[in-house]
């Protein structure tokens, strides 16, 4: 579903990524784990068309990515931004920021678009005319998920989508995530550097450090602390 | 006698609906060891922290029967007795050093105020007290980064430099609120590990704000747990895993693990635990 083949993506001069193959397959739920500056967001940013500046070969399905956002390609993939304080309009209610996909895309019934997926990702019908800052942390994040669902999107980009939450509200959007993976067969491409969520929520995983994917390995790789490489060894030696 | 007595504190603040109490009458002792304060947002805990530091404002209020720390009480101390008392004594390393840190001040120029401020020293040893704080938290090449702004250097030295300014002064009790969470994983052990050397070496008192059970087990010798304002349950950090409190077992359990075989992680029943 998603593959890249040398892919290597440059800020002005500087290359930040190098070289890196990798590809998941349709209905997978893949991670990319790492320390800042590994790399791993900028991979995140051109899959979703956000920058231009890189060279290799990336496809999402039959799609094959252009050096820029076009309408095709954020109907593909959707992304789930790490800080839902940040990434929602505070001006816009839940209702605006839902329904403005369906209208940039010409896409009707948009009232009942709106309510199936408020109640798909658990958001009670009362908060459709909130505004985000009337929102508790996890359900800001619930509507950042079910704003990226809105064009039915086979494909998730998941931006540390976890780490600005409590534990406890953590564990309801692991549990999101993980049941609409189930009910819709998404494919998901996350970033993170906490491997225990990945033990929860992924497949396969591929360690890159400055810009190099150093290691792929499965999920029962990591469960087992069984990683080949010793930056891989040494990762897991920090996530007690 | 304990380093710090705090019984019923309180903090409110005013809101539309009429007050609204954070922190509900709270109480602890703490001599010269590792106090770890775990909760979720919204939990009290870092009004804790800031009540004892004595960093909320109005309309803010904070009350309790009483809040001495080593024989002074923190309540009547006059501001300026305060001031004095504060970074010299009592400190606290804030949790993000880009919002923390003065944006137009050189690190070692912000470092020095505070020896500065305490009037400890001239110039000249100010600068070798900076550069051997900024040594003490693993800085290699103290000289530089003295000169740099905090814009140039990364979380993790910005962090470093945050502790290195609080340590300064070698106070007697050290408040760190959530002081690894803006930063990644393997640069918070590496900074959790300075902070604790000093804190060992220097025999202080530290209270640790974390939202991270595992973080605080892991450095704390006991540990309050506070839940909607009030503290719920009081253990030894070693035995945080035998913890009774429902709301306690249900945060643990909803922390995934490395080898993570569940399909559904277990989620708080806040209504239930309302009742508690």
């Amino acid at each position: 579903m998603i593959d890249l083949k040398d892919v290597t993506i440059r800020y002005g001069d500087a290359a930040v990524v190098n070289n890196v193959t990798l590809s998941v397959e349709y209905g997978q739920s893949f991670a990319l784990v790492g320390e800042s500056g590994s790399g791993k967001s900028t991979i995140l940013k051109v899959l979703a068309g956000q920058l231009s500046n890189w060279s290799g070969r990336i496809r999402l399905g039959e799609h094959e990515l252009a050096h820029g956002r076009d309408k095709a390609l954020v109907r593909l993939c959707q992304m789930v931004f790490q800080d839902p304080y940040g990434s929602l309009h505070p001006r816009k209610s839940v209702d605006a920021i839902l329904s403005e996909p369906l209208a940039i895309h010409g896409i009707g019934q948009r009232d009942q678009r709106v309510q199936d997926a408020m109640a798909a990702v658990g958001l009670a019908r009362k908060f459709r005319f909130r505004l985000p800052h009337q929102l508790s942390g996890g359900q800001r994040q619930r509507v950042a998920i079910a704003r990226a669902l809105m064009l039915d999107p086979p494909v998730l980009l998941l931006d540390e989508p976890t780490s600005a939450l409590d534990v406890s509200v953590q564990a309801e959007v692991l549990n999101l995530l993980k049941a609409l993976q189930e009910d819709r067969g998404l494919t998901y491409f996350m970033v993170t550097h906490d491997l225990p969520v990945v033990s929860f929520l992924c497949d396969r995983l591929a360690i890159l450090r400055q810009g190099r994917v150093v290691e792929e390995a499965t999920v029962d790789q990591l469960k087992q602390q069984a990683f080949r490489s010793p930056y891989g060894q040494e990762l897991l030696s920090h996530s007690h | 006698m304990s380093l710090l007595s705090v019984e019923n504190l309180r903090v409110e603040f005013p809101s539309h609906q009429g007050p609204v109490e954070v922190v509900k009458g709270i109480s602890f002792d703490l001599g010269r060891e590792r106090l770890g304060i775990v909760g979720e947002s919204g939990s009290g805990k870092s009004m804790t922290g800031r009540a004892l530091m004595r960093l909320i404002a109005p309309p803010g209020r904070v009350t309790a029967d009483r809040m001495v720390f080593d024989g002074q009480d923190l309540q009547t101390l006059p501001d300026k007795a305060m001031r004095r008392l504060r970074g010299a004594r009592l400190s606290m390393v804030m949790q993000d050093p880009k919002f923390s840190l003065n944006p137009v001040m050189t690190i070692g120029h912000q470092m020095s105020e505070v020896l500065e401020f305490h009037g400890r020293q001239n110039r000249k040893q100010r600068r070798e007290s900076v550069l051997k704080a900024l040594r003490s938290v693993r800085i290699d090449d103290p000289e530089r980064v003295y000169r740099q702004y905090p814009h140039e250097v990364s979380g993790g030295m910005g962090q470093r430099v945050m502790i290195a300014m609080m340590v300064i002064l070698e106070p007697d009790l050290m408040i760190a609120d959530e002081p690894t969470s803006a930063l990644d994983v393997s640069v918070q052990s590496q900074v959790l590990d300075i902070m604790d050397d000093l804190i060992r070496y220097k025999g202080m008192g530290l209270i640790l704000i974390s939202h991270d059970l595992n973080l605080v087990s892991r450095y704390c010798d006991r540990i309050l747990v506070m839940f909607k304002g009030r503290i719920v349950e009081t253990c030894e950090a070693g035995q945080l895993h035998q913890a009774t409190h429902p709301y306690t077992q249900g945060l643990l359990a909803s922390v995934p693990v490395l080898n993570e075989h569940r399909n559904r992680l277990p989620i708080l029943d806040r209504i239930q635990l309302g009742s508690v």
